[in-house]
């Protein structure tokens, strides 16, 4: 017990004086989980419109597949990003392994599928005269698409959010593809899994402390949403 | 001079029930068409059609020279609905505030959208814009909410506003309001107005013509 009380004197005593390699791993997750949200919610939103609105040969199984990526297991995504973008990969010529350019095209194929399956199932439960009103007013095809996205908000941000808590929490694709990398790529969950390992228990836990404040303000975010979307 | 709708040939099937069967219909411009007939007799269909919500699947809309039938694209329907609005017994409102709501066609429209043509389409319909345009969709009564849709359509200045069943749910003031302001919008600027009703009391005194359906044809 006193081990881990310990622990959690000297996480804060980290956390408030400062120390350089623990907010250098507060910084990369920050950052490339603020580029993979944004990317993830600007590809999503309007996949899952489509998804959701349109009919087309094949959609059920579109969301099966959708529905299936939910639960994709993270160190296969690292897998299948690792082997696009190392040097040998297709995508090898972009230079993205070990950067957080590339930790965060992992973390979009982590997000998108939360996004697009939300949106999606909002489109969907939307109310039905919500379409023959904005036709009506005389709504384009991308008027139809801004002024749904618009009804379903909530329900979008709730998707964010969600998404937003897969991806910041994330250990695999950023340990594989990123290469937790001193200074450059070791995000919060990376320096966690390293620091624990090698019986620095005061780092993680400090660097676990931020992640709980994190997803504690994620799931602050999430019941605020859902009570705006009951209404 | 020619109709503003002409519609030829029109039969409308749903899962292979046949829901209208219109071999000639017209429209004049300015007029007031009532369409009367018992419920599942195809006048929400016929209306959807004259929206150009819905396409023809057999014959033909002639809607101000330009025709439109089942092989006509989409882009020729969004085109005809700028001309056109629907209003059903329950609108939608978006989840916005009344000027929003009301302002929405304007701005989709690439219109100049000014908070003097809100207040003055709420003021159109009874609703004292001061009180009313930045109440939210939700903080509305029923008869409230319909006469904002209509104020949303008003302030379009359409050739043609189809109303569905508009007063059947309100309280006897707002039913009154929305038959003044689509009265006046026909006065005022040449309308036309179609308009489905049980009211038929209404119908008789203000249209010009009575369009009457009995499962899908025409009944007199």
């Amino acid at each position: 017990m006193d081990f881990i009380l310990e622990g959690i004197y000297k996480a804060f005593l980290l956390l408030l004086g400062g120390h350089e390699e623990t907010w250098s791993a507060v910084y990369a997750t920050v950052a490339v989980s603020s580029i993979s949200i944004c990317a993830t919610v600007l590809l999503g939103a309007p996949l899952g419109f489509l998804l959701g609105y349109c009919s087309f040969p094949g959609r059920r199984a579109v969301r099966l597949v959708v529905d299936t990526l939910l639960s994709f297991p993270t160190v296969v995504i690292g897998l299948i990003v690792y082997g696009f973008i190392s040097r040998s990969g297709p995508l090898g010529e972009l230079g993205l392994l070990f950067t957080l350019q590339g930790i965060a095209v992992g973390q979009v194929m982590l997000g998108l599928p939360v996004v697009v399956a939300m949106v999606a199932n909002a489109v969907e439960n939307a109310d039905e005269r919500l379409e023959a009103t904005l036709l009506t007013l005389g709504a384009d095809s991308t008027q139809l698409l801004r002024a749904t996205l618009w009804e379903v908000r909530y329900h979008l941000m709730l998707a964010t959010v969600a998404a937003y808590g897969r991806i910041v929490s994330e250990v695999g694709i950023s340990m594989m593809v990123g290469g937790n990398i001193k200074w450059h790529t070791r995000t919060i969950t990376t320096a966690i899994a390293l620091e624990t390992g090698k019986g620095e228990f005061a780092m993680g836990v400090a660097l676990g402390l931020v992640l709980l404040i994190i997803a504690f303000g994620v799931n602050i975010s999430v019941s605020g949403l859902k009570r705006r979307v009951a209404k | 001079m020619s109709p503003l709708y002409s519609l030829s040939g029109i039969r409308q099937r749903y899962a292979g029930r046949l829901a209208l069967d219109l071999p000639s219909l017209s429209i004049e411009e300015g007029s007031i068409v009532g369409v009367a007939g018992p419920n599942g007799s195809g006048k929400s269909t016929l209306m959807r059609m004259l929206a150009f919500l819905e396409m023809p699947q057999e014959g033909q809309i002639r809607f101000d020279g330009t025709s439109v039938d089942a092989s006509s694209g989409g882009s020729r329907a969004a085109m005809l609905r700028k001309h056109v609005t629907l209003l059903t017994q329950e609108p939608y409102l978006l989840r916005r505030t009344v000027a929003e709501n009301v302002g929405y066609g304007l701005a989709v429209r690439g219109q100049r959208n000014s908070a003097d043509a809100v207040r003055q389409a709420l003021a159109d319909v009874g609703l004292p814009a001061q009180e009313f345009m930045h109440r939210q969709w939700f903080e509305l009564s029923g008869g409230e909410a319909q006469r904002v849709a209509l104020a949303a359509r008003i302030i379009l200045r359409p050739k043609v506003l189809l109303m569905d069943e508009p007063t059947s749910s309100l309280d006897e003031e707002s039913a009154e309001r929305i038959r003044m302001a689509s009265m006046r919008m026909r006065d005022a600027h040449g309308t036309t107005l179609v308009i489905v009703s049980h009211d038929r009391e209404w119908l008789d005194s203000v249209t010009d013509t009575m369009v009457m359906l009995r499962n899908g044809h025409l009944a007199g």
